[in-house]
């Protein structure tokens, strides 16, 4: 029955750290942008969710409401100041990387600055509420931030699949040049996919907030674990992104269950190794012809 | 293809190497070549009595230290404020220099060296943890410059055979575990706790980290392999068998660790009647034991080492009763120290601190504090700031003329660890943390509530 415990537990990481990747292998897919910079936004997500509550007294779940469409529009103003002046560079890939990393690091020094180093947690009463079903309990925290994370996940999806604007995401993920030749605006696209990225980012953000303890430098460690699990999953692949961290979370949970917690972190980074070792482009990525 | 592998190498390169300093750029430590006796033999302020006294500090005001870190440098610096405000020392001024080493070994290290080396301090004040101190302490011993310790006890610094370094606390980390266990044992005696309720059984989890290890060790009877030596020191057979106490669950967790429900998953499978944790960080108690809130595990004794802060009871609320926890300071403790050679007891300190800070200190100021007062003491007893000659004046303390603090009395074994003295045991109780044992030193102490209530 302990495995059922396990394997619940795991899930429900999964299915937050599916939310968390899910705007950075977004942007990778649209723009080839590896952006070192996502779980920074994701702590940025997390502080507007405790300032949220202790300030206005607002439940993270109303302020997912607030913080995703601020970072939408922040993410499209960020992309439209940072972006287009490297767009045409030949090394665009690898100027992005330093960028992104560059803009964590000012992320991280402006909150370390303004909010200090100390460990937050956002605390409403379900953070430490679990239900008890028999043998098993379900922590009501895990729980709920896991069905918000696959609700958003499915409007994505569905957004993707049904708009317009969705099409012409899809197209440009799947051939830049192609997309522009048949009239998509690749500019606009990955404007606009930048914004979703942060706001999938700040919605990630709010509900890590009440889960994990996060202060300024927690991203460095988050960003670890989703370059991992995208890389599994196939990199600028939705469906590789929640896969791969389902799969890598529960492999975790079990790890941690029976060889111990200091070793749960190495499952993510095993992981890396083995999935750049045979079979490099991950379960569901794409073969990409540069 | 080979671009993208580039792109994503670099990124994790990026990634891996930011993630182990926790992020940021680092201090430059070199740069000024300065060619220097070991300081303090020579004494480096041309102008004599007139420049003030400097001490440096390197300390974790960021990162994962950053509440403790903090908290350090403002004991110190209240302690500096109260010596000046009394005409400083030699009848210098005395300044306090800090920097923020945001957790980081490497940077404390070349911090503590750019002190000593660049800008040529009197004396130097002790950093905030054990991981921290390992490295630093030994700048400061080739260096010859006395080293005093507020935090950072693992038996592992004392054993390398350092002259310069002085423990402001009561024991070797690996020995704490006397208290909470001797604890149990005088409550059974005294019929507080029950002969048939005494736990039998412990689950003992603790944190990758020097101190927190330590005690678990201690608790475990392990043994202690001192680094860059043949010597392995045995604590066979630990504290809990001692006492008859079968650790029936034994766990370490990494560092940033978050999976604490798998872990107290775990906790809650074994069974066991008590739950002793040692922490690298208040907030790592506060996140345990939320997690076996959640998983429902009801254990009669909660111990963890970290949580007589205020903001521990503030984030855990009424779950934080009954939780007992070591400490090396209490507010009821009112020992009698000494400040500019006139008396200067705990509560004189705490309503110093209050008036100056507008909030009552912890053991966290309470400490540096100490270090403090036995730094001061000893540049008063030498005449000087030599230190090489403040360094055998501490070393020639006794019971009856000893450095006093409002820690209690010290004097320190050739290690540099103090005689005679033991942690004292803490237990939140109706919001307050009240002193449970040892029973007799002070006025003021409560008895155990046992068991634990539920949380």
């Amino acid at each position: 029955m302990n495995e059922l415990q396990v394997l619940i537990l795991g899930l429900l990481l999964g299915g937050v750290y599916a939310l968390m990747a899910s705007g950075l292998t977004l942007l990778f897919g649209v723009m080839r942008v590896v952006n070192l910079a996502h779980a920074a936004f994701i702590v940025v997500g997390a502080y507007g969710a405790y300032f949220a509550f202790e300030l206005l007294g607002l439940d993270p779940f109303v302020a997912l409401g607030l913080i995703m469409p601020a970072f939408f529009l922040l993410g499209m103003g960020l992309y439209r100041l940072l972006f287009p002046r490297i767009e045409g560079s030949p090394r665009f890939g690898e100027m992005t990387v330093l960028m992104t990393f560059g803009l964590a690091l000012i992320i991280e020094g402006l909150l370390a600055f303004y909010f200090t180093g100390i460990f937050r947690s956002v605390d409403p009463p379900y953070a430490t509420q679990a239900f008890i079903l028999g043998p098993v309990f379900v922590p009501r925290a895990q729980l709920y931030a896991s069905l918000t994370s696959v609700v958003l996940l499915m409007g994505l999806w569905a957004f993707l699949r049904m708009t317009r604007t969705g099409y012409a995401i899809r197209a440009t993920m799947q051939n830049r040049v192609a997309a522009q030749v048949v009239g998509v605006n690749v500019r606009r696209i990955s404007t606009v996919s930048f914004g979703i990225g942060m706001a999938l980012a700040g919605a990630a953000g709010t509900l890590v907030s009440f889960i994990f303890t996060f202060f300024p430098a927690r991203h460095w460690q988050w960003i670890a674990i989703l370059l991992a699990l995208i890389v599994l999953g196939g990199m600028g692949s939705l469906k590789g992104a929640v896969v791969g961290a389902v799969v890598l979370a529960v492999a975790s949970s079990f790890v941690s269950d029976r060889i111990g917690p200091t070793w749960a972190p190495m499952t993510f980074f095993a992981a890396l190794f083995v999935t750049l070792m045979v079979r490099p482009r991950g379960l569901f990525g794409k073969e990409i012809d540069r | 293809m080979r671009r993208l592998a580039w792109t994503l190498a670099v990124s994790l390169i990026f990634a891996a190497c930011a993630g182990g300093g926790g992020g940021a750029t680092t201090t430059a430590a070199g740069g000024v070549t300065t060619t220097t006796a070991a300081p303090g033999t020579t004494a480096p302020t041309p102008t004599g009595g007139e420049a003030p006294i400097r001490i440096g500090v390197s300390l974790p005001l960021t990162g994962e230290f950053s509440i403790p870190g903090s908290k350090h440098r403002d004991g110190y610096q209240y302690c500096i404020d109260e010596i000046n405000a009394r005409g400083g020392l030699l009848g210098r001024q005395v300044e306090l220099l800090v920097e923020d080493n945001r957790s980081d070994t490497e940077v404390a290290v070349s911090q503590y060296e750019r002190f000593i080396s660049a800008q040529q301090v009197d004396l130097l004040f002790g950093t905030f943890s054990s991981l921290l101190t390992f490295p630093v302490s030994a700048v400061a011993e080739q260096a010859g410059m006395v080293y005093p310790v507020p935090s950072g006890g693992a038996l592992r610094i004392w054993e390398r055979g350092f002259q310069n370094i002085f423990y402001f606390q009561q024991t070797a980390v690996e020995e704490t575990g006397v208290a909470p266990v001797g604890m149990l044992e005088y409550y059974r005696d005294q019929g507080v706790i029950p002969e048939d309720q005494f736990p039998t059984t412990a689950a003992v989890v603790y944190a990758d980290d020097f101190f927190a290890a330590a005690i678990a060790n201690g608790l475990l009877g392990g043994e202690v392999t001192i680094p860059d030596s043949d010597k392995v020191i045995s604590l066979a057979p630990g504290y809990l068998a001692e006492a008859g106490i079968e650790a029936v669950f034994v766990e370490q967790w990494p560092i940033g660790f978050t999976d604490w429900l798998t872990l107290a998953n775990s906790i809650r499978n074994s069974g066991a009647e008590m739950v002793m944790a040692t922490t690298a960080s208040p907030d790592e108690a506060v996140s345990l034991v939320n997690a076996l809130r959640t998983v429902g595990v009801q254990p009669s004794v909660m111990y963890t080492s970290q949580g007589t802060q205020s903001e521990f009871y503030d984030a855990l609320g009424e779950a934080a009763e009954g939780i007992v926890i070591q400490s090396s300071w209490h507010p009821r403790a009112d020992w009698e120290g000494l400040l500019a050679g006139e008396p200067f007891s705990n509560s004189d300190f705490i309503e110093g601190f209050t008036a100056a800070f507008g909030r009552a200190p912890d053991e966290d100021e309470a400490i540096p504090f100490a270090v403090c007062q036995g730094m001061e003491q000893a540049v008063r007893g030498v005449g000087s700031t030599d230190n090489a000659a403040m360094r055998q004046w501490l070393h020639d303390r006794t019971p009856e003329d000893p450095v006093k603090t409002i820690l209690g009395d010290f004097y320190w074994d050739e290690r540099g660890l103090p005689f005679d003295r033991f942690q004292l045991m803490t237990q939140w109780q109706n919001g307050n943390l009240e002193f449970v044992f040892p029973v007799g030193e002070f006025p003021g102490t409560v008895d155990l509530v046992f068991p634990k209530p539920a949380w």
